[in-house]
């Protein structure tokens, strides 16, 4: 028999053995059953769809992209990192039906946090853009047209480089990689046409990137770019030197966020590419030895109380031209000098998800071809 | 009081593990390093401790969620997603030497750009790793 005596010590040891059961239990549950706590599976990726719709003309329906990203860890110091896209929902073999893409796949080798080795296929880190392109780090429901007719984001190709991080926030980038093919560049989007894609890309010559980034101040990211690559393997008797120059800025506090970006594109030999894209084609392209591109954009946060009561407003200006600088004989064509005005919301739900609208009036300088009065809304997220 | 311990016992435990728990008061006396991870970045990048001190790392998302493993460390916290809190360690800087802290929850394409390094400087006399 248990004398009251002893009956006390055991109740208070049972007391706090329940006790402790319960606590164990309760962050058990606070850990795993937390409906906001999210979770990841085997695949992670984004996607997007959009309703865009331009005056005088009828309202489509896309879904733009549906990318699915892959990695896988060697070891901690030996990753793999893969991306696979489709766009505009449904692959015909013709890029106007859609596109499967390899957009990454790379090894990633993590030597040093200064000097580390990235092979495969990779991003041109080239702009605010082309590394970070999912919807929920950009406003507005399309890329922005500098990001996508300058540099013509998503920009990638097979190449080996290296990256890291020095001092005090100094970031870089540096490759090598496969050029473009200059006969596929045309007068209204520059460059774009000319990605090789890592698709059995020609290396008769090679292109050289870089990017480096300053995060040492508070709230503030500056960023420059460069590419550069001797691109006339299809027309070797020419000395077509494409050189892409970025600059970049962000800065964000509190419920400001502000970005800028210039970007120029120069064409070396184009008044001769010309003539030979002329001769093969019957036509000639009409392109400029230099593109030129440059945005400014102000978001304000004005509900700022964390998903789901997270919005953003924001305006963009941008002027982009692809006809900036024409080799002599040629005359630029003046709608494909360009600027937008663009206003929009962007609504979070969760942060990983964007819900976007957005008006823009896109101007030309022709004064033949007519403006144009687009509203576009969209739906992407991210996980 | 085993009515008592009931009550208390999940209240404590919330209090415990809600991660936007309010902190205590210099942390006990402890220096609190504020960290935000945001794709694909971590700032501050670099974290300076003196040898022997203790730290509190509070790191916070400014996007989704992330994850902060200091190798050799001991941390290995999951970041909830912005305006959901922040995750905290605490870390004493026993050992001298530089230590890589990085995301270890897969964030995206540039997951593996997201690391950073803590510096435990070294007093006077001592080996470092």
């Amino acid at each position: 028999m248990i004398s009251p005596s002893a009956t006390c010590p055991v109740r208070v040891v049972l007391a706090v053995v329940v006790a402790g059961m319960l606590v164990l239990t309760g962050t058990a549950r606070a850990q795993q059953a937390d409906p906001d706590a999210g979770v990841t599976g085997p695949l992670s990726g984004y996607m997007d769809f959009h309703f865009n719709k331009a005056d005088g003309e009828d309202g489509i329906v896309d879904f733009h992209r549906f990318v699915l990203l892959l990695s896988h860890s060697f070891s901690s110091r030996i990753r793999f990192v893969g991306e696979i896209e489709i766009e505009h929902a449904f692959v015909e073999g013709l890029e106007e039906s859609g596109e499967l893409e390899l957009e990454q796949a790379y090894l990633d080798f993590l030597i040093t946090r200064a000097v580390n080795v990235r092979a495969g296929m990779v991003l041109m880190p080239v702009g605010i853009i082309n590394e970070r392109h999912e919807p929920p780090v950009f406003n507005g429901v399309e890329r922005p047209f500098v990001d996508t007719v300058i540099i013509p984001t998503t920009w990638f190709d097979a190449g080996v480089g290296i990256h890291g991080e020095v001092g005090r926030g100094l970031r870089y980038r540096a490759y090598v990689t496969a050029p473009l093919n200059s006969l596929e560049f045309t007068a209204e989007e520059g460059i774009r046409g000319g990605l090789q894609k890592g698709s059995n890309s020609n290396v008769r010559n090679i292109a050289l990137t870089g990017r480096a980034e300053y995060l040492g101040i508070r709230y503030l990211t500056l960023g420059a770019s460069v590419w550069s690559g001797e691109s006339s393997f299809a027309t070797p008797r020419l000395d077509v030197s494409a050189t892409v120059g970025e600059m970049d800025a962000r800065y964000r506090r509190d419920r400001l966020e502000l970005r800028g970006e210039f970007a120029q594109v120069s064409i070396g030999d184009a008044a001769r590419l010309n003539d030979s894209i002329g001769r093969l084609t019957g036509v000639s392209p009409n392109l400029a030895t230099a593109l030129r591109g440059y945005y400014g954009e102000a978001a304000y946060r004005i509900w700022n109380a964390g998903s789901p009561r997270d919005l953003v407003v924001f305006f963009r200006y941008e002027n982009f031209d692809t006809q900036f600088r024409m080799p002599a004989g040629f005359q630029p064509l003046k709608q494909f000098d360009r600027d937008a005005w663009v206003s929009g919301v962007t609504y979070y739900p969760d942060p990983d998800i964007a819900v976007k609208a957005d008006y823009i009036y896109l101007r030309n300088q022709s004064g033949v071809f007519a403006n144009r009065h687009l509203v576009n809304v969209g739906l992407g997220w991210w996980f | 009081m085993m009515f008592r311990l009931l009550v208390l016992a999940p209240l404590l435990a919330l209090t415990a593990t809600s991660p936007g728990a309010a902190p205590a008061a210099q942390s006990q006396g402890v220096r609190v390093i504020e960290i935000v991870a945001e794709r694909f970045e971590f700032w501050p990048s670099r974290v300076i401790v003196a040898h022997g001190e203790e730290v509190e790392l509070r790191v916070r998302s400014f996007d989704t969620i992330h994850g902060f493993r200091i190798i050799g460390g001991g941390a290995n916290l999951v970041v909830p997603k912005r305006g959901k809190g922040y995750a905290t360690a605490r870390f004493t800087g026993t050992v001298p030497g530089r230590y890589t802290f990085e995301c270890n929850r897969m964030c995206g394409a540039g997951h593996n750009f997201m690391r950073g390094e803590l510096i435990v400087r070294a007093a006077a006399g001592t080996v470092g790793r």
